[in-house]
């Protein structure tokens, strides 16, 4: 990725990577208490399977849980730079088949909830890689280092949840989700050939961060395994400070709500694939 | 520095509308405690969708396992307490959201305390900083009244009074507060405690609505810290300057990208005991 030539920072790299790497090592003392839980998740398989039919625990979570899905991304008008072409390919580099199907498995419940999580870290995944290769070749014009900080962190962050709600599937005798959520994947190809520059790229990763926090916030409220709702809660707000990054770059106020929302939440009634 | 006074004002008017769209979720919530505090009588057990495991992991969360209370057999008593149907009822739900509300007590209390410093909320202070405590004040404000709210819901007293534990930590604080490093680092210890709390309680939960309100405040928290973890990072690095909206993105160093969150699964190590800010 190119970065910028604009440094002039009378500030310590030096320190600011110690810090980071102090707080790395502080999140893989936190990976303990993840695995911890979907070793718990996957002991109650048996639970979760009996407890399809219980997913939802009042009507009107359900229906908002379903067809919460909304208009994500929808601002976001058709155009034709060339650089939506990219994510397929960036999916395909980053490890995800697009499409990759998930055949002969049809998932309901809290398991269905799961796959969609995994989708949609998927295509986070795919969609960060996608401006880091635009980055690279240059289409976004100067990067600053902070921004091509952030999205290889935020990245990296993004496959391991994948793999976390990957594992819980596999945990349950299911096969892994390796797609997108292909439903959110058409409107992020019509807004990713608009992006033409950082701004542009970081509107459209707060949309998908966004989404991710509200999706995971409505899954709190109907999700029945106990474990898969701390799985989510431990994940929510980590999407939401990914959001507040990039609110910041972006000028925006970085806090912009008092409590979390669930507009823009995805539904299970997305496509996977 | 680089800060546009009207911008940034425009920011917290956009953000007061964005705030009233955010509220319906956690308004549902609360509304719908009121449905449920009829249809669930307090000596019903509401524990039928979280586990023995995680209840009791959650109430034993900050007892001693060593010392004098663990000598004087005051640990298993209360894990015989805390494990009989009797207690293990609203009662849970509603010490938690106490605790809860006595963290954004104090929260609301040290973010005054901070806006009296002349390097935060006087006429040396960065003004972004400023707005940010002032703001982040605010929002602490409508958690307390959301988490009491909720209390009274469910049958309990509102909690007005700080954190116990945590008064005594802002306490010790309040003399080295000689700077702003050392109130953001004081505010995300506060901040990250919070968020830690919530996570844990969200799971714990018996009320879903006690969840879905906790949940709803728990990623808030975890932005502050990112924020506040940047905010540290460029004061350390003596860049002040780069404390600004819009900041000058070019400008920042690369460990700014990221130095907000650390964490790719929210930690909650750091959380405080379910019953540590309940009322006796």
């Amino acid at each position: 990725m190119r970065r910028s030539r604009k440094q002039q920072i009378a500030i310590s790299e030096a320190e600011l990577v110690g810090m980071t790497n102090d707080l790395e090592d502080a999140h893989h003392e936190t990976l303990p208490s993840m695995r911890e839980s979907l070793v718990e998740w996957s002991d109650s398989n048996e639970d979760i399977r009996t407890g399809i039919t219980r997913l939802v625990s009042t009507a009107s979570s359900r229906r908002a849980f379903l067809f919460g899905g909304g208009a994500v991304l929808g601002g976001v008008a058709l155009a034709g730079s060339g650089l939506g072409n990219g994510l397929a390919a960036a999916a395909t580099r980053s490890g995800l088949a697009v499409p990759a199907a998930v055949p002969g498995q049809k998932l309901t419940g809290d398991l269905a909830v799961v796959a969609l999580a995994a989708s949609l870290e998927n295509l986070a995944v795919a969609t960060y890689q996608a401006g880091i290769d635009a980055a690279t070749k240059g289409s976004l014009g100067e990067v600053p280092p902070a921004v091509v900080t952030f999205a290889q962190t935020a990245q990296s962050q993004h496959k391991d949840h994948a793999a976390a709600w990957n594992g819980v599937l596999t945990g349950a005798g299911k096969k892994a989700v390796s797609g997108v959520d292909l439903t959110v994947k058409k409107s992020v190809d019509k807004a990713f050939a608009q992006v033409k520059d950082v701004p542009g790229l970081a509107m459209l990763a707060l949309d998908l961060e966004n989404s991710a926090a509200a999706t995971y916030l409505s899954a709190i409220g109907v999700v029945k395994s106990p474990a898969g709702i701390k799985t989510a809660a431990t994940i929510q707000p980590v999407e939401m400070q990914h959001a507040a990054i990039l609110n910041f770059v972006l000028g925006e106020y970085p806090v912009p709500d008092a409590f979390a929302k669930t507009t823009g939440a995805r539904s299970v009634k997305d496509k996977v694939g | 520095m680089a800060l546009d006074d009207t911008r940034l004002r425009d920011l917290l008017t956009q953000s007061h509308d964005l705030h009233s769209d955010a509220m319906e979720t956690t308004r549902v919530a609360l509304d719908e405690y009121v449905e449920l505090a009829h249809d669930e009588p307090l000596h019903d057990d509401s524990w039928a969708d979280v586990d023995p495991v995680t209840r009791r992991t959650t109430l034993l969360r900050g007892l001693p396992k060593s010392g004098v209370l663990a000598a004087a057999g005051l640990g298993t008593a209360m894990v015989a307490l805390l494990a009989s149907p009797a207690f293990a009822n609203k009662t849970m739900d509603v010490q938690m959201l106490q605790t809860a509300a006595s963290i954004e007590n104090l929260a609301i209390a040290t973010y005054d305390t901070a806006l009296t410093l002349d390097f935060i909320g006087g006429a040396s202070a960065n003004a972004v900083v400023k707005a940010f405590v002032q703001k982040t004040k605010e929002q602490h404000q409508q958690h307390a009244e959301a988490f009491n709210a909720a209390v009274t819901r469910l049958g309990g007293k509102a909690q007005d009074q700080p954190d116990p534990v945590l008064l005594g930590v802002v306490n010790n604080a309040k003399p080295s507060l000689t700077g702003p490093a050392q109130v953001v680092d004081l505010a995300i210890e506060l901040e990250d405690g919070a968020a830690q709390t919530y996570v844990a309680n969200t799971g714990t939960y018996s009320n879903k609505n006690a969840r879905i309100v906790t949940a709803s405040i728990m990623g808030v928290e975890a932005q502050h810290v990112a924020i506040l973890n940047a905010v540290k990072a460029l004061l350390a690095g003596g860049a002040a300057d780069l404390i600004a909206l819009p900041p000058d993105a070019a400008k920042l160093p690369a460990a700014a990208g990221s130095v907000g969150f650390p964490n790719a699964f929210y930690p909650t190590t750091d959380a405080r005991p379910a019953n540590e800010g309940a009322m006796q």
